[in-house]
């Protein structure tokens, strides 16, 4: 069923709260993704020409790094990007076999590879860019939120969280209820000012992005790479580096 | 956007089919068929034959074509979904305005069934424009333009396809040229009106917009997170130049609409009917391929800007 699903009283909302304040764009959410779904339910997830010249292949997940901000003081942001779980997903809805799908239960978009004709209608009505083509199986894939994780009960319980959330080193990514207002990640996006990617086209998004914080300090002048210091020292420094230049 | 021979093989031959099929209903409607009934039941042939080809080329768009039948199920929601269906239907609609146009006798039942395939012929080519139009990440698709568009191109390709089976099979060259010269005018009018306004256009969104930032903020690309091509850069990162761009659009200008608009007026003066007529099918088709190219290709997808491609 491709219709979107009515919000029934007390469903979830599931999704991920991500910090671009502390991400520091190490990339191991998006490896630690493609390992798990890989393997798992939903895997294999296909590489092409794995060891050639133009490797490629299907990513949930990907991580990109922005200069943010004017020339003299700019900072990087970086940007992990992945399905939103849009409260109002098209992809789901311009889907005409009914492979995507929204649960009700808790918003998780899926797409069923049973199903899907690969048309690939729903990567163009995503925005987001979060659907990738399967080359070999001829279907969509795209962010399960780690639905085979989530709710596996021989899991420890602090465990039952996407693969991405898990191998977070900085714990900027943070997973939860967007629809309980108590849980952690909502109090985190009313605390921090979560923002929505975006927002203008209207998809809703349940994954919230929290901005960087405004830096306090102000930004020290830059150092000059040769020609500091006076006398013997400041002599000696700048032959080191021209020394290293070479 | 990037351009699939299967989608633009799709598009064009199921409006020349669709289009045709809809002039043919229409004349039914209008009791202006003539007396033989060979023009209409070729007409429906060929139109269903296009059409056919068009749908067959679709499928080889499909990454598991054998499931193809699955399309069919979601039309409360899907645009797709709604054109698979529509399109089916024509098939039994057009087969039995055939047989009962052949039988002769019951013009009422001709008349409602020659409306029916009007109906259904448009219907589908209006859920294939939809399918475009409904696309909010895609400006040049999203557009009050989109719809008014496919469906414009489709009746003048079908009238250019009646004018030729006309001038063939009934001889004299009557209105259907001047039809289809009216329809090239027009088709030629909304094309550009439609480049017009997508040319004015402002940006879907801002790169500031994609990563959450307020707008007065610059935002420039820093890393990409892969260095090669992935699905979304191939698909939706299709980048045209703009020289090639203008280039491109002139030759879709003059195939598609001044040369068949010209060739179809001289038709109408008796000199050449058939060959000219002929010729203008041949520019048109070449035209609509060109011009369907370029729909696909100058579109932007916003999901390029995390690339930092304009959009």
């Amino acid at each position: 069923m491709t219709m979107l699903p009515d919000a029934a009283p007390g469903a979830k909302r599931l999704g991920l709260v991500i910090d671009l304040d502390t991400c520091v764009g190490c990339h191991a959410c998006a490896v630690s993704c493609k390992e798990w779904n890989g393997g798992g339910k939903f895997g294999p997830l296909p590489d092409y020409d794995k060891q050639g010249p133009e490797p490629d292949g299907v990513w949930f997940n990907r991580v990109h790094s922005y200069e943010v901000g004017a020339d003299d003081c700019s900072r990087t942001v970086n940007l992990p990007r992945s399905c939103l779980h849009c409260e109002n997903a098209l992809c789901v809805t311009v889907c005409p076999t009914g492979a995507s799908y929204k649960r009700a239960e808790d918003g998780i978009v899926l797409v069923d590879p049973e199903i899907c004709i690969g048309c690939k209608l729903c990567s163009w009505a995503c925005p987001y860019g979060a659907r990738e083509f399967d080359e070999e199986e001829g279907v969509m894939r795209k962010c399960t939120l780690c639905v085979d994780r989530i709710y596996d009960r021989n899991l420890p319980e602090a465990e039952r969280e996407p693969a991405c959330v898990a191998a977070c080193p900085t714990r900027a990514r943070h997973f939860g209820d967007l629809a309980d207002p108590e849980s952690g990640v909502s109090k985190l996006v009313a605390a921090r000012g979560g923002k929505s990617l975006l927002e203008g086209l209207g998809y809703r998004p349940t994954n919230q992005y929290l901005p960087p914080r405004r830096a306090t300090i102000p930004a020290a002048p830059r150092e000059a790479t040769s020609g500091t210091g006076e006398g013997f020292g400041g002599a000696l420094l700048r032959l080191l580096d021209r020394a290293l230049s070479r | 956007m990037r351009p699939a021979a299967s989608i633009l093989l799709l598009t064009t031959l199921t409006g020349f089919a669709f289009g045709l099929l809809a002039w043919i209903g229409a004349y039914a409607v209008l009791g202006l068929l003539p007396t033989m009934p060979r023009l209409a039941i070729t007409g429906v042939a060929v139109g269903l034959l296009l059409a056919s080809l068009g749908l067959a080329a679709s499928m080889l768009h499909l990454g598991r074509m054998e499931r193809a039948w699955r399309a069919l199920s979601q039309w409360r929601s899907s645009w797709l979904s709604r054109e698979g269906v529509c399109a089916l239907l024509i098939y039994p609609v057009a087969i039995l305005f055939a047989i009962t146009l052949r039988s002769g006798h019951d013009r009422v039942a001709v008349r409602l069934l020659g409306a029916l395939v009007v109906i259904t012929s448009l219907a589908t080519v209006l859920c294939t424009a939809m399918i475009y139009a409904s696309l909010r990440p895609i400006r040049q698709w999203h557009n009050s333009h989109t719809a008014p568009g496919y469906l414009i191109y489709a009746v003048f390709s079908g009238a250019l396809l009646f004018a030729l089976l006309h001038t063939a099979l009934v001889g004299k060259p009557g209105a259907t040229d001047l039809i289809a010269a009216a329809a090239a005018a027009i088709a030629w009018l909304a094309k550009c009106a439609y480049w017009r306004h997508v040319d004015t256009q402002t940006p879907l969104a801002s790169l500031a917009a994609a990563i959450g930032s307020p707008e007065d903020v610059q935002v420039k690309p820093l890393d990409a997170p892969h260095f090669t091509e992935n699905y979304v850069l191939r698909e939706m990162g299709f980048a045209l130049a703009r020289r090639h761009a203008a280039k491109l659009r002139r030759m879709a200008l003059v195939l598609a609409f001044a040369l068949p608009l010209g060739l179809t007026l001289i038709a109408s003066m008796e000199i050449a009917p058939l060959a000219a007529t002929a010729a203008a099918l041949a520019c048109a088709a070449i035209g609509l391929l060109t011009e369907r190219w370029l729909f696909f290709a100058e579109a932007t997808h916003v999901a390029a800007l995390y690339y930092g491609r304009r959009v």
